[in-house]
């Protein structure tokens, strides 16, 4: 086992793990905001890939596909919070779970019906093909794409939420949606745009996991359960948690694969149910804190 | 030398960096009425919830019948004979008043039981009766708990403690909410339980407490400042300090 | 987060949770005292009234599972997305012990529900640690992990083609000879075990037991007030719910002669969820109207589209917003208001 092996396998642990962060953020922010797990959160990933197939096919670029679809999606994800979510609000805290996931069984047949069931291959941009030398081995400059476009939109999350007025009535809105009334805050359009928010990154998620895998109408099933086992991991409504647990689960699955590539599934379930038993708030979540 | 029934030692409770209980030491005897009073934020809410087993506390030791109570859980308090009721009424909304009392009786008796019909517990109903009688609520015994006026759920409040025969009963502002007509029936019903039980009460009502305590604590960010008869209370300059130069005075 | 009304549980708000029975007039107490008769009842006409015996079978398996479920759900207040881990498991096991163990029915269908009992003592366990929510998320996911388990382990199980190469063909019992493959006979053999299964769910609910799980849902701060180990009882209500599933994976791997992997997958206890829901999680006979509203649904639907998910979803999303309270749910609620 040479370390340039070790290296790269570690360099795909990242790459995977700054999937799961795009999933995993996108249902903390929604969860944190709204209250609401978003069940459908996988078949979003999975129509967001799809969207940005849609796109490229239609205008011949990759480019504009990661950049329309994710938008488009989200302002999907904005009517889906205002004609499917809100009647729900006061209502029992199971209700937008459940609806959320007889969601997610409509899109994934709605995508059936105009794509068929067939993956479909979704081709690597020709200027993102091929690999470049890193001194320490050759790494896939499209995996390199994806590190470099999440720590982008991480670093640009941070700014919003950090320091702008917007991410301070984000923040403390999520600790209590009544105060932000009292104060004027029209809450509604906030949890509008935080939703879209969730779903875009989800979406945009899947636009960029589309060239690493096949694009079928399957593929956000495992994504939700992913999501779900990051963010117990990383600590519900944490967002450093969402991160940091996304790519310990990424490395984790990776590193797995190496030695004993039947377990690398198992191995973030098992995750999960080592820190269930240790610190069920997880990671970075508060104790006693709980949905 | 006294037999305490309830005794506190050194009790502190932080959350994260703020010190909600700071260095409280109290005896408790038996088969009085003793009154926590104190401004919003004092911390009387925590030492309750202390003293009840809801949270544990981050230092100190509570005794209960010389019986070192520190750290168990919360559902065993009932069991060894402290019960209370909550200033937030917290019931069980869609079953009957009668209901409500019963499940309660049952957790003395039978927690597990998957086999026998439940109806048959006959000595359930009696105790449920007798706890309903004993709060004046007999008379709606199946009326859905969630369409009672706010003065009968309060009265089912107490109820719910009451059917465990407690020997420590806490109330956590039994009159939250209450007019003074209302006040006055809740004042006569702790009175009669009194005269069986230990009482612990957390009250604003300046006015009832000096009636109806035969001790008063006094609790300001989270320190015991004050610790007598009403009398003595009442002219504690401490004490006077602490509420007149708060916005919300004597209730 | 928003500030719930610490009075309402969450079921009561959303209308799910059963009516007092003392409330309910005479008639509701007649319904609940012969529940099991009547379940009974209607089961043995189930394959004279619907359009096909193996759609019969199905409702009578499903509804099983939902009943099963549904005394976590609806009793206890839980929303597992986890169940299908328990079928599944319970299927399994029974595929297993016949395929490589060469057990007698019998037998595989007792170790069936005892290790699909056992999985839920170790699910629960961990997942009992959470609560809301987060609970439900953790239900799925451990469920996941059987899953990827299940597809793994391929020589055991059969991995994504499932298990097969089990088929009973004859039942002796009593002294009865049994012909396994026909369909009414078969019927009526799965029926007798549901019937049992219907009967020990409800001896569960009339217990003191019952009681105390619907204390739970009701107000669970106030049930551990009383003196309610509520994590004990939990737990207790999410092992029982899980014996109940894995009897009804038995029926179903006895029934199918085969084990699809997919019965482990969350999809299936989403479906779970979203029959218990259909019928109404707030009562005895809901989940049950529920299987055969959802199974109907599929049956009469696929005729005309095999996209017949997409309407199922459509239905479900409507009766979320509403009509929370399930078909059965309404009806009983419409009833006790005239």
């Amino acid at each position: 086992m040479d370390f340039s092996l070790i290296a790269m396998q570690l360099f795909s642990g990242i790459a995977l793990g700054a999937i799961l962060v795009m999933a995993a953020l996108g249902l903390s922010i929604i969860f944190g905001m709204l209250g609401v797990v978003n069940f459908s959160h996988g078949a979003m990933f999975m129509v967001g890939a799809y969207a940005g197939l849609w796109v490229a096919s239609l205008t011949g670029s990759f480019w504009w596909g990661l950049f329309v679809a994710p938008i488009a999606i989200g302002m999907f994800g904005m009517a889906v919070e205002f004609l499917l979510i809100r009647p729900l609000y006061g209502r029992s805290v199971d209700d937008p779970l459940l609806l959320t996931f007889g969601l997610g069984y409509v899109l994934v047949e709605a995508v059936r019906i105009v794509f068929g069931s067939d993956g479909i291959p979704f081709p690597t941009p020709s200027q993102l093909r091929g690999v470049v030398n890193l001194g320490i081995g050759y790494f896939p400059i499209y995996r390199l794409f994806v590190v470099g476009v999440v720590g982008a939109i991480l670093l640009a999350l941070w700014l919003l939420l950090g320091k702008t007025k917007f991410g301070l009535i984000v923040r403390a809105g999520a600790r209590d949606p009544q105060i932000m009334r009292v104060l004027g805050v029209d809450i509604g359009k906030v949890w509008l745009l935080v939703f879209g928010l969730g779903v875009g990154l989800t979406a945009l998620g899947g636009v960029l996991a589309a060239p690493m895998r096949t694009v079928n109408p399957e593929m956000g099933s495992l994504v939700l359960a992913e999501a779900f086992v990051v963010t117990v991991i990383g600590g519900m409504g944490s967002l450093v948690g969402s991160v940091v647990a996304g790519l310990l689960v990424g490395i984790a699955v990776s590193m797995t694969a190496l030695i004993a590539p039947e377990m690398a599934q198992i191995v973030m379930f098992a995750l999960m149910a080592l820190v269930l038993l240790i610190r069920p708030q997880g990671l970075f979540g508060k104790s006693g804190v709980q949905a | 030398m006294k037999k305490h029934l309830l005794s506190v030692e050194n009790i502190g409770r932080t959350f994260g960096g703020f010190k909600a209980l700071e260095g409280i030491t109290v005896n408790f005897e038996q088969n009085k009425v003793t009154a926590v009073i104190g401004p919003n934020g004092a911390g009387k809410s925590t030492f309750f919830n202390v003293l009840s087993g809801v949270l544990t506390p981050s230092s100190g030791r509570i005794a209960y019948k010389g019986k070192d109570l520190t750290g168990t859980p919360q559902h065993r308090f009932v069991h060894l004979g402290i019960a209370r009721s909550y200033q937030i009424t917290n019931i069980f909304p869609l079953l009957t008043v009668h209901e409500n009392a019963r499940v309660a009786a049952q957790a003395m008796h039978s927690r597990y039981n998957i086999w026998s019909n439940r109806e048959r517990l006959k000595d359930l109903d009696e105790k449920a009766d007798a706890a309903l009688n004993a709060v004046g609520l007999h008379g709606c015994r199946d009326a859905v708990a969630k369409f009672l006026a706010h003065g009968q759920q309060r009265a089912l409040e107490i109820a719910v403690a009451l059917v465990a025969d407690p020997q420590l009963l806490l109330l956590d502002e039994p009159t939250a909410g209450m007019g003074p007509e209302e006040t006055k029936d809740m004042v006569a019903l702790i009175e009669r339980l009194a005269a069986e039980r230990t009482i612990l009460l957390v009250e604003h009502k300046m006015k009832m407490i000096l009636g109806l305590s035969d001790r008063i604590l006094v609790l300001h960010h989270g320190k015991l400042i004050a610790d007598g008869s009403p009398q003595q209370i009442q002219s504690d300059p401490e004490v006077r300090r602490v509420y007149l130069g708060q916005s919300h005075g004597y209730a | 987060m928003t500030n719930i009304n610490p009075i309402a549980s969450p079921l009561a708000s959303a209308g799910r949770a059963p009516a007092t029975l003392a409330t309910a007039g005479g008639w509701r107490a007649q319904l609940v005292k012969w529940r099991v008769p009547l379940s009974i009842l209607a089961l043995c006409l189930l394959p004279w009234v619907l359009p096909s015996k193996a759609l019969a079978v199905n409702v009578l398996i499903y509804g099983v599972v939902c009943v099963g479920y549904n005394l976590l759900f609806g009793y206890t207040g839980l929303l597992s997305f986890g169940h299908a881990a328990f079928f599944g498991t319970g299927a399994y096991i029974t595929g297993i012990t016949i395929v490589h163990f060469g057990l007698p029915w019998y037998a595989a269908v007792m170790l069936g529900v005892l290790g699909g009992g056992l999985l839920a003592l170790v699910i629960g366990a961990l997942s009992i640690r959470t609560r809301g929510i987060y609970f439900s998320m953790v239900t799925l996911a451990l469920a996941q992990l059987v899953y990827y388990v299940a597809l793994q382990a391929s020589n055991w199980t059969g991995g994504e083609n499932g298990l097969r190469g089990f088929t009973v063909s004859k039942i002796d019992i009593f002294g009865l000879h049994i012909n396994f493959l026909d369909p009414l006979q078969k019927y009526y053999v799965l029926m007798a075990f549901a019937g049992l299964a219907l009967w020990f769910v409800s001896r569960i609910l009339n217990s003191p037991f019952g009681a105390v799980i619907e204390a739970i849902r009701e107000n669970e701060t106030r049930a551990r007030a009383c003196g309610y180990n509520v994590e004990r009882a939990k737990l207790m209500s999410f092992t029982l719910s899980g014996l109940i599933c894995a009897l009804a994976g038995t029926l179903s791997a006895m029934h199918l002669a085969i084990v699809p992997l997919d019965s482990l997958h969350y999809q299936t206890s989403g479906m779970i969820v979203m029959m218990t829901l259909l019928g109404g999680a707030g009562s005895f006979f809901g989940p049950f109207v529920g299987a055969l509203a959802f199974l109907l649904m599929e049956d009469v639907f696929s005729i005309w589209t095999s996209h017949w998910q997409i309407v199922v979803g459509s239905v479900f999303i409507l009766f979320v917003l509403f009509l929370p309270k399930g078909i059965w749910g309404a009806l009983l609620a419409w009833r006790a208001s005239k």
